[in-house]
């Protein structure tokens, strides 16, 4: 962790476009909340709805990409990236910081809007807005690494994310069973089914598999990063 | 000292271009169809064809297990308008993974005066890019249908072909290329950088989709299904299923009670237009 290029990170992220769409999402969500309140009234089937399909299973994902990526693609994609590798700093303590960077971002834009949408839906009842809340975050901080791994792996990292969060997350996890137990969203409900006692939500993983492997793949996510840090090519292509 | 010239201008036999010059109808042609290579990857580099290669095959691979079928156990699976709602994360990802290509290097490289010191104007160059995709996206929807039919044709099922639903699939796939091309290209050309380009153009489906899911899902649960259709044309995939429904006769995916047919017409033009403009307007900016 190194605060000068965590300060820089931070800039570069909340300085630029970027931040209008790590910002339209969350702010669409809780806007959602307010507009199903008004139709439906509060009502925990709703709740469960918007939080499973939208606030899990499309703003965390595209707020990970969006973030894991951003915080390292563009520098690669620029070049300007040398000039942080050439500077003695250790290549895992440049990807430890910019993964702490991704991370708070989306653990806090996810969880502060998916706290505040379930609680404009069914109050505190029966624990959704925690339980969801919690899933948000530690689902955020998985899929911040996961994608950061991505940034550094290839020059498509958005692409590549895209493909994984909507082909293998949402169509194959929709008709093969097993392809839901590698599937960061699937461990994220299962973190929220935990805590929630919502008769109208329940999760098919453990949670017996789903902490460990959210541990392990984003600790292994990060570590991966710094290694692949140390042996970058720049060669661009097209 | 002499008075000589010290300087002379040597004519060493540079020569003018003196052939016919072919115009701006020819430039945005060359254009497009250097675009239109460029977003499956032709002439570009090994790792830029790998993506949208991989997407048109797997476009395809419904169509073997569908022959497959149509040829071993001589049933008829998968009918014709349906394929492009069926295939929508495919299509989706396939136009936010190129859509930015043809516009973000561009802007990047801030090399628009170029092109447009040529004959070329900001509409023809728009309009290049856009037909590009659009028949890209055309391709790639229409490629897999028509094997479908002549394999069909060739199995020779009991019963007459389909071919009034493969031909309202046709005109479906001309409504989503050429919607989906004017709002990946509206909303590629807002960033000149090609990851966040892609973000943005799948946020836009991930987006539109999930919400239309929730309204349709609470709407009908809370018994108003009248207003269900109105929730589902959000998805810009069932806006052009119901247009295509309500232009070519075939059975749209969604049986909800769906909105007048005039209505999702209106609304894919109003869309196509929005869209449009904002290219333009953008492109207009961009280039003075």
């Amino acid at each position: 962790m190194n605060t000068v290029v965590a300060d820089i990170t931070y800039r570069a992220m909340l300085g630029r476009k970027r931040i209008w769409l790590l910002v339209l999402l969350p702010v669409a969500l809780v806007a959602l909340a307010a507009l199903l309140r008004l139709v439906n009234g509060q009502d925990e089937q709703t709740a469960v709805l918007l939080m499973k399909s939208f606030a899990i299973g499309t703003m965390l994902p595209l707020l990970g990409l969006i973030a894991g990526t951003g915080v390292i693609a563009p520098e690669i994609e620029d070049g300007t990236i040398i000039h942080l590798l050439a500077k003695p700093i250790s290549r895992p303590v440049i990807a430890v910081t910019k993964f702490v960077v991704a991370a708070s971002l989306v653990a806090v834009l996810a969880a502060v809007s998916t706290y505040a949408s379930a609680y404009l839906l069914v109050g505190s009842e029966s624990g959704v807005a925690t339980g969801f809340t919690l899933g948000a975050l530690f689902g955020g901080v998985a899929y911040a690494a996961v994608f950061l791994l991505l940034g550094v792996l290839t020059r498509h990292a958005v692409a590549v994310g895209v493909i994984y969060a909507l082909v293998w997350e949402g169509v194959v996890g929709g008709y093969v069973p097993g392809a839901r137990k590698f599937s960061i969203q699937q461990w994220a409900q299962s973190l929220a089914d935990q805590v929630s006692s919502s008769p109208f939500f329940s999760t098919e993983v453990t949670l017996g598999f789903a902490v460990p492997a959210m541990v392990i793949v984003t600790i292994g996510a990060v570590v991966w990063t710094g290694q692949r840090l140390r042996s970058l090519s720049l060669t661009g292509d097209d | 000292m002499t008075t000589e010239p010290t300087a002379v201008i040597h004519d060493i036999g540079y020569r003018h271009y003196d052939g016919v010059r072919l115009g701006r109808g020819r430039a945005t042609l060359a254009l497009g169809v250097q675009s239109l290579r460029g977003v499956f990857g032709l002439g570009r580099t090994a790792r830029a064809k790998i993506m949208p290669l991989l997407l048109a095959a797997i476009m395809l691979m419904p169509t073997v297990v569908s022959i497959g079928v149509m040829a071993l156990a001589k049933q008829f699976i998968m009918p014709y308008p349906n394929y492009a709602v069926f295939m929508q994360p495919v299509i989706a990802v396939f136009l936010a993974a190129q859509s930015p290509y043809l516009v973000a290097p561009d802007l990047r490289f801030r090399v628009l005066p170029l092109y447009l010191s040529r004959p070329l104007t900001v509409t023809d160059y728009v309009l290049a890019k856009l037909s590009a995709l659009a028949v890209a996206l055309f391709g790639l929807l229409a490629v897999p249908l028509t094997i479908q039919f002549v394999g069909e044709l060739l199995v020779d099922l009991p019963g007459p072909p389909h071919t009034a639903d493969y031909l309202g699939a046709l005109g479906g796939a001309v409504l989503h290329a050429v919607l989906l091309s004017s709002v990946g290209i509206a909303l590629a050309s807002f960033t000149p950088r090609r990851g966040l380009g892609v973000a943005v153009v799948i946020a836009f489906y991930m987006f539109t989709a999930a919400v239309s899911g929730i309204f349709t899902g609470v709407l009908i649960s809370s018994g108003r299904d009248d207003l269900a259709g109105w929730a589902l044309l959000l998805n810009p995939f069932f806006l052009v299923d119901y247009a295509q429904s309500a232009m070519f006769g075939t059975a749209p995916v969604n049986t909800e009670s769906a909105p007048p047919g005039i209505a999702s017409c209106l609304i894919l033009l109003a869309v196509i237009a929005v869209a449009v403009t904002g290219v333009l307007l953008r492109y207009r900016k961009a280039a003075s």
